[in-house]
């Protein structure tokens, strides 16, 4: 059945194409995008774009991810840290970070900094938002048993805070992945001249439709990959917490 | 006192350990402007690039008043609230059938893993092609990611429900209908106002990147445009004018979530 409606939906298109009851300049049928999509591989072309996006995904994420777990865990284990940075928090949250975008390539020039900075402030909310809440909602019990058994201060962090926020953290670094994916594509989309975003555009302004949806194609494999493949990683990793109540 | 598991634990009294906090709260972002005010002012902060927030205060009711900014938020505005709307309906109806059937659950499945990873500017080409360059395809494209987090949210809304409730319901007479309305909605309704919540924010940011992309008016145009013409102050006045609608989404958001979930306790961000 899952695989059904896919066919259906693909064998349709073709269909249509070929009836003419769809443009094929504009929805190219899915056996020549398919086509375009294998020529541009054997080319070398998407694997290029690809490797530009994923390496400002790679910076951008590792950028973030520790200052950010360790921003959390402080915001999570000391009052005054959180009151200082809360209404940092409050502030930029609903503030769509691609807004910044532009004050970014003011400060760092237009290049790669700006776009994987952009990246990476993202992931880096995300992270610290998944961690401070991770610590913060962690069972007090847990931490009382921690307590009566001796532990305190470092102890009490190693054994006992930080295994209990673990998959807060993981899910936050996740998610964090995720959105810094999406960030850096429609970046490149916006303002980069390589990358996978860029190249969709590019296909769109010269209307290389197939190869449009050859990168979309490959856009969505990527994201789909790196999300359900990281969320296999986590079950495994943290085999002992429960399944949690997926959002996709 | 350590702050681990404070968000379920019961503290002490609130109002005496709050104050400093609160004094914190509003005293960090205070002393920030200061800085950047100072530092601009002395030449640290190079002016033409960070201009003194007082003169980005300003510039921003320069621009509030002669209509121009106003003229650019209403219109951004406009898009997020259509592409909201045009996300809701659809995603709550989606959501529904998929949580409900199992068979529409599984043949949407597929569709939507590999659709929902692909940003949604990356559509603006498509909507483009099927609904002419203009407004329609903008507001479409800034929907789906809306949509697609509405329609998820809403059937795992459905999917947690306690199906003992359903069959007492059922069991008390209730079919059809009414079974729907008064059990399965207001069951599955904290997960679809979860939705709401996420799919206002991303129609925001999508509206916002896709007025980037390509616009000439919207507040993202404004930004995106601003910079390029190097005009910072009008670009800065932007920025703020966006973090300010974003707020103000959440607000009415929050107000609104009274009325449709008002057994649920008011928690931060629920």
């Amino acid at each position: 059945m899952g695989v059904l409606v896919p066919v259906i939906v693909l064998t349709a298109w073709e269909a249509a194409v070929w009836l003419g009851l769809m443009s094929a300049r504009y929805f190219p049928p899915p056996t020549v995008i398919a086509a375009t999509f294998a020529h541009l591989i054997a080319g070398g072309v998407l694997w290029k774009e690809a490797l530009v996006t994923l390496a400002r995904l790679a910076a951008a994420f590792l950028l973030a991810a520790g200052p950010a777990v360790a921003l959390g865990l402080a915001m999570g284990l000391w009052r005054p840290v959180r009151s200082a940075v809360e209404p940092y928090v409050a502030l930029l949250y609903p503030l769509p970070k691609i807004a910044l975008l532009p004050l970014l390539l003011i400060v760092l020039g237009v290049g790669e900094a700006a776009f994987v900075v952009t990246g990476a402030i993202t992931a880096f909310f995300q992270i610290v938002l998944s961690t401070a809440g991770g610590v913060q909602s962690l069972d007090p019990r847990l931490i009382e048993v921690g307590r009566n058994y001796g532990a305190r201060g470092v102890g009490l962090f190693r054994k006992i805070i930080l295994p209990g926020a673990l998959p807060a953290i993981f899910t936050g670094l996740r998610l964090g992945l995720g959105l810094a994916l999406i960030t850096v594509i429609v970046v490149e989309f916006v303002a980069a001249k390589s990358g996978l975003g860029h190249l969709v555009f590019r296909s769109w302004q010269m209307l290389l439709t197939a190869e449009m949806f050859a990168a979309f194609a490959l856009i969505g494999l990527i994201g789909l990959a790196l999300t359900r493949g990281l969320r296999l990683l986590q079950q495994r990793a943290l085999a002992w917490t429960p399944p949690e109540r997926e959002l996709t | 006192m350590s702050e681990p598991g404070a968000a379920r634990g019961t503290s002490g009294p609130p109002s005496r350990r709050e104050w400093p906090e609160q004094a914190i709260g509003i005293a960090s972002p205070l002393l920030f402007l200061v800085a950047w005010e100072a530092a601009s002012a002395t030449g640290l902060l190079r002016p033409q690039f960070f201009p003194r927030p007082t003169l980005i205060l300003g510039h921003a009711l320069d621009l509030a008043l002669d209509g121009s900014l106003g003229r650019h938020a209403g219109i951004t505005t406009a898009r997020v609230a259509a592409a909201f709307a045009l996300a809701l309906v659809p995603g709550v109806a989606v959501g529904l059938a998929m949580g409900i059937s199992r068979r529409v659950r599984d043949g949407l499945d597929p569709l939507f893993a590999v659709t929902y990873p692909i940003p949604s500017v990356l559509f603006l080409p498509l909507f483009s092609f099927v609904l002419g360059p203009a407004e329609a395809a903008l507001v479409a494209t800034s929907a789906m990611t809306s949509f697609f987090l509405v329609a998820y949210t809403t059937m795992t809304g459905v999917q947690q429900m306690d199906r003992t409730v359903l069959e007492a319901a059922a069991h008390f007479g209730a079919r059809g209908r009414t079974l729907f309305a008064k059990v399965l909605l207001p069951g599955a309704m904290p997960f679809i106002f979860t939705g709401m919540r996420l799919g206002l924010g991303y129609a925001l940011i999508v509206v916002i990147a896709v007025e980037m992309a390509s616009a000439q008016r919207g507040l993202g145009a404004l930004l995106w445009l601003s910079w390029g013409l190097l005009k910072v102050e009008d670009m800065y006045a932007a920025l703020v004018a966006i973090a300010l609608l974003g707020g103000g989404l959440l607000w009415m958001l929050g107000r609104f979530r009274r009325r449709l979930v008002p057994w649920l306790p008011d928690v931060a961000g629920g």
